[in-house]
């Protein structure tokens, strides 16, 4: 056998030990879909490389997987979370938020703000008693229970006996513990209560390591009691019935936090379409979002050919040293060129206004308030763009002007044709027929692009009068975002997510028909 | 043949992996299986006959608070016998994660955090009340307020955080004591601007402009128990005197449209005499010498600055809560812990204990917790995410005198009063869902 099969079965025996150990915790966790979805990967991969049969899908399995972990997978489970809604008040599943809600105590008003010390004890069997010393008058002892023994507990008698003078005296048979032994047993005392009567429990809420504990009162019985059969919450404090209502328990029709997560259907959907209030926002930003993206695609790939064009001649010195420095926009990482750029056009202190100084002064013009108008932010953000996006333009016509042949110039040049009439009817044509499905790449990656927006400009500055937060260079991811962030109560991902599926619509449409355009030219200057 | 041989080695070899994988799982399991039942947890309870292993509290805070706490931990490790992990967490990060890994199991058992996240945190389930009857007495009631949402209370404040005035103490004496006098100092003082407040100059910011809306019985939310999201005050007869108020004073030029670097600049270049902003800034104003007093007051009302409270808070996923509030009630509040935090992270201080510290070494800050103690805390309901927007580009309009017809919203502003009646509207519409 020769070691590669070894080293292959190796890696296969590690990669099903990684399997074997995320089953059990996907299976405590209930993450159903990320379990099915380990078990199919897990099931291709050993069938693709336990036998000999399917050759190719070695090479291709790890891309797939990847494809499906990182593409795929986020891509679903975006769309599922647009059916649902998955907002503030609703992130637990119902299971965890009955389990919170009944974890709630409540404290009878009188009570509310009586506190005392209280010590904990311990008999031969290791058992837990309560010494409540509330006032000379109410002196409570007797055993803790846990919530479950609460109604077959009796109920703790009143033993002036065991504090005399101001000092405690323990009774025989019993032990003292300290701040620091109840630490240590803090994980069972959190769950004991002494029953004082049949309303009323003290509890231990802060042990103290120096000096003696604090017990509080609250009433024997929880704030919720959950009733499976009926599927609502019962209120112990006010006895009433609070009727589970799609994804709240409702007490008199008002609504109990935490909900759950449920499935709604296309109801996220129908809001966005009718809701008047998002759609006069969403004009303004879907209207921009294209001029954005289209601009900067015919910005940048200008710039970037005009650049490209200058440096492809044959003898220009220093051409490898010149194309090294335009690429620099492009080596540098976005988001701190961005950043760069925004303090670089602060309209106060930044080095643009201040180089323009004079200008604005021989012109007698206001300086530009850069960002913080409509105009001026949106010049901004198609600047900063633009010089963000013309190295890749620079590098990828390069390299196709090089594969034009200089044969069809030639001869071109033989006929008669200008410069300009060569340039735009035999190099542009043929330059477009490599470059297009670039650019419609670079389109699609512009419509998207929250990284620029969200840190030149914030989407601002705010489009005043409109019904929801939005601003002037708000693009449609940007103002997603805002949407889920600052819509209604907190965070709304339900209805976040189905505006990406929407944006993904848009440009999964567009990217259609440019490639059916771009098919066209293959077909026309193909066969050159 | 041989082939098949190996086949079968290497596939013993990936069952004794597998095995070894679900013995430490089951491991895990049986580790966690006693805590669900009863009979286990007593025998671990004998006190001095054996040393189960400590128990782990795990508090998450962002950087200057973790490095002050960290080395003080230590005393209350060994009296107490626990291991406190303070982990050094980036501040947004924690609001966020608090709400992903406290579902999983993964979460902390305390962490400290803003009082503006409470409403939220709380509706989703994910905060545990904390009792602070015992140490009450030593709170502001501003922070007290902050964390207390729905009738209970979620957090206890270390520190708290409000603007008040900057003055240029080389030109003048103090902050005169109301509006009306503003004016005639700056005369008097003859600046350029008079006073700078961030919120003007294209950048809205409802938060330094609170007090112009909400002195005089204007607010964003009623206060009854906690704020009401279905009353939201903000164009009520006291918002739009107050608003019109604002329109005066900036069409006078005493307020000046600033935002937030012009004001800083205007103020350390000596052109405005005033800067309203908060403690932060004191690094800035230091660039002229400088003091701080109260807001002015409108009328007879104080102005009421947004006050911004951070506290300690357990998550409600904690399986220790009784060790996770013994140790904030029994040691984080203890006033050395506060001191040591306020060292590292000077805000204002929210207990009675280290204000009187405070007050002796710094009277600056003790003014800024004096204009804290008058406001009010940004409602921490979840609500208060639609009011930001509205609020901010309203108070922009009337600090820019932006007023007119919005060409492609067709929306016309043309006062004070009516931008706060848009930016109510605006709130109620958004806080309605429609």
């Amino acid at each position: 056998m020769k070691t590669s099969t070894i080293f292959r079965y190796i890696l296969l025996a590690v990669f099903n030990a990684g399997v074997f150990y995320a089953i059990p915790l996907s299976i405590a966790f209930e993450a159903w879909f990320l379990l099915s979805l380990i078990i199919l990967n897990a099931f291709l991969v050993n069938i693709v490389y336990l036998t000999d049969r399917f050759k190719p899908m070695k090479w291709i399995l790890p891309g797939m997987i990847f494809m499906i972990s990182f593409v795929v997978f986020p891509a679903i489970y975006n769309t599922y979370v647009s059916f649902t809604n998955w907002s503030t008040g609703h992130i637990l599943n119902k299971t965890q938020a009955i389990k919170v809600l009944e974890d709630r105590t409540f404290t009878p008003e009188d009570q509310k703000d009586i506190l005392f010390d209280l010590y904990v004890l311990q008999d031969q069997n290791l058992q837990f008693y309560f010494f409540a010393d509330l006032d000379e008058n109410n002196m409570f002892f007797g055993k803790a229970v846990t919530d479950e023994d609460i109604i077959t507990a009796s109920f703790a008698t009143h033993e002036p006996s065991l504090k005399k003078n101001g000092e405690l005296s323990i009774p025989d048979g019993f032990y003292l513990l300290s701040g620091k032994e109840q630490i240590a047993n803090a994980d069972a005392l959190q769950d004991l209560s002494l029953v004082i009567d049949s309303k009323t429990r003290a509890k231990l809420f802060k042990i103290s390591v120096f000096g003696a504990s604090t017990g509080s009162l609250s009433s024997t019985s929880q704030l919720y009691t959950y009733d499976s059969t009926n599927d609502a919450l019962i209120n112990n404090s006010t006895n009433t019935i609070c009727p589970a209502v799609d994804d709240n328990f409702e007490c008199n029709g008002k609504e109990i936090d935490p909900g759950w997560r449920i499935y709604v259907g296309s109801e996220n959907y129908e809001n966005l379409f009718s809701n008047q209030r998002i759609r006069g926002p969403l004009n303004i930003v879907t209207k921009w979002t294209f001029q954005f993206a289209i601009l900067t695609v015919i910005f940048s790939f200008f710039v970037g050919l005009l650049l490209s064009m200058i440096l492809n001649k044959d003898n220009l010195k220093f051409q490898r040293i010149y194309r090294s420095l335009f690429i620099l926009p492009y080596a540098i990482p976005a988001f701190v060129s961005v950043l760069v750029w925004k303090g670089l056009l602060n309209p106060d202190y930044g080095v643009i206004n201040n180089w323009f100084a004079p200008i604005y002064e021989i012109l007698e013009i206001e300086p530009i308030k850069w960002l913080k108008t409509k105009e001026s932010a949106r010049a901004a953000v198609l600047l900063v763009n633009t010089w963000l996006g013309f190295p890749y333009m620079f590098l990828i016509t390069t390299g196709a002007l090089q594969s034009i042949p200089k044969e069809l110039i030639e001869a071109a040049k033989v006929d008669g044709a200008s410069g300009i009439q060569s340039f735009w009817r035999i190099t542009f044509p043929l330059l477009m027929v490599s470059i297009s499905p670039l650019l419609i790449g670079s389109f699609a990656f512009n419509f998207n692009n929250f990284t620029l927006i969200f840190l030149l400009s914030g989407g601002g500055p705010p489009v005043i009068g409109s019904e929801v937060a939005v601003g002037w260079t708000d693009i449609l991811i940007s103002f997603t975002y805002k949407l889920a962030i600052s819509g209604g109560r907190g965070n709304m991902f339900g209805l976040a997510s189905t505006v990406t599926i929407v944006v993904f619509g848009i440009v999964l449409l567009i990217s259609a028909l440019s490639f059916r355009y771009t098919k066209r030219l293959e077909r026309i200057y193909g066969n050159i | 043949m041989k082939t098949n041989k190996l086949r079968f080695i290497v596939f013993l070899l990936m069952l004794s992996m597998v095995a070894v994988a679900c013995g430490g799982g089951t491991a895990e399991e049986a580790e966690e299986a006693p805590a669900t039942t009863e009979a286990p947890q007593e025998t671990l309870a004998a006190p001095a006959t054996t040393a189960p292993p400590p128990e782990v509290i795990v508090v998450w805070a962002e950087e200057k608070v973790a490095v002050a706490l960290e080395p003080l931990v230590g005393a209350y490790e060994a009296a107490a016998g626990v291991d406190v992990e303070v982990v050094v967490y980036d501040f947004g990060a924690i609001r966020t994660d608090v709400q992903t890994a406290g579902p999983a199991g993964e979460g902390p058992d305390v962490f400290l955090g803003a009082h503006d996240w409470v409403g939220e945190l709380a509706a989703n389930g994910v905060l545990a009340p904390v009792n602070i009857g015992s140490i009450a007495s030593d709170l502001f009631d501003v922070g007290i307020a902050g964390f207390s949402y729905g009738g209970m209370t979620y957090g206890v404040p270390y520190a708290t955080e409000a603007i008040a005035m900057y003055y240029n103490a080389d030109l003048v004496d103090g902050v005169p004591a109301s509006w009306d006098d503003v004016k005639a100092a700056c005369e008097a003082a003859g600046t350029e601007l008079c006073v700078g407040a961030p919120g003007g100059g294209g950048g809205a910011d409802a938060y330094h402009n609170h007090p112009f809306v909400a002195s005089a019985g204007g607010y964003v939310f009623k206060v009854e128990g906690g704020f009401d999201p279905n009353d939201v005050g903000l164009d009520n007869e006291g918002a739009l005197a107050s608003a019109e108020y604002l329109d005066t004073l900036v069409k006078e030029g005493v307020v000046a449209s600033t935002d937030y670097g012009g004001s800083m600049s205007a103020f350390q270049e000596g052109r405005s005499l005033f800067w309203m902003t908060g403690p932060w800034a004191r690094n800035d104003a230091s660039a002229v010498n400088y003091g701080v007093g109260l807001i002015p007051a409108f009328g007879d009302s104080p102005a009421t600055p947004f006050v911004g409270v951070r506290g300690a808070m357990v998550s409600s996923f904690s399986e220790k809560r009784l060790l996770a509030e013994s140790f904030i009630l029994d040691f984080f509040v203890t006033v050395e812990v506060q001191e040591a935090m306020y060292n590292s992270d000077p805000r204002l201080p929210a207990t009675k204990s280290l204000f009187a510290i405070v007050e002796a070494a710094d009277p600056i800050a003790a003014q800024f917790a004096a204009s804290a103690a008058n406001g009010i805390p940004m409602p921490n309901i979840p609500e208060m995410g639609s009011v930001w927007g509205p609020f901010g580009d309203a108070l922009l309009i009337i600090r820019d005198q932006a007023y007119g017809t919005n060409e492609e919203t067709g929306v016309t502003v043309n006062s004070a009063s009516d931008a706060m009646k848009l930016a109510a509207e605006q709130v109620r519409t958004a806080i309605a869902g429609g």
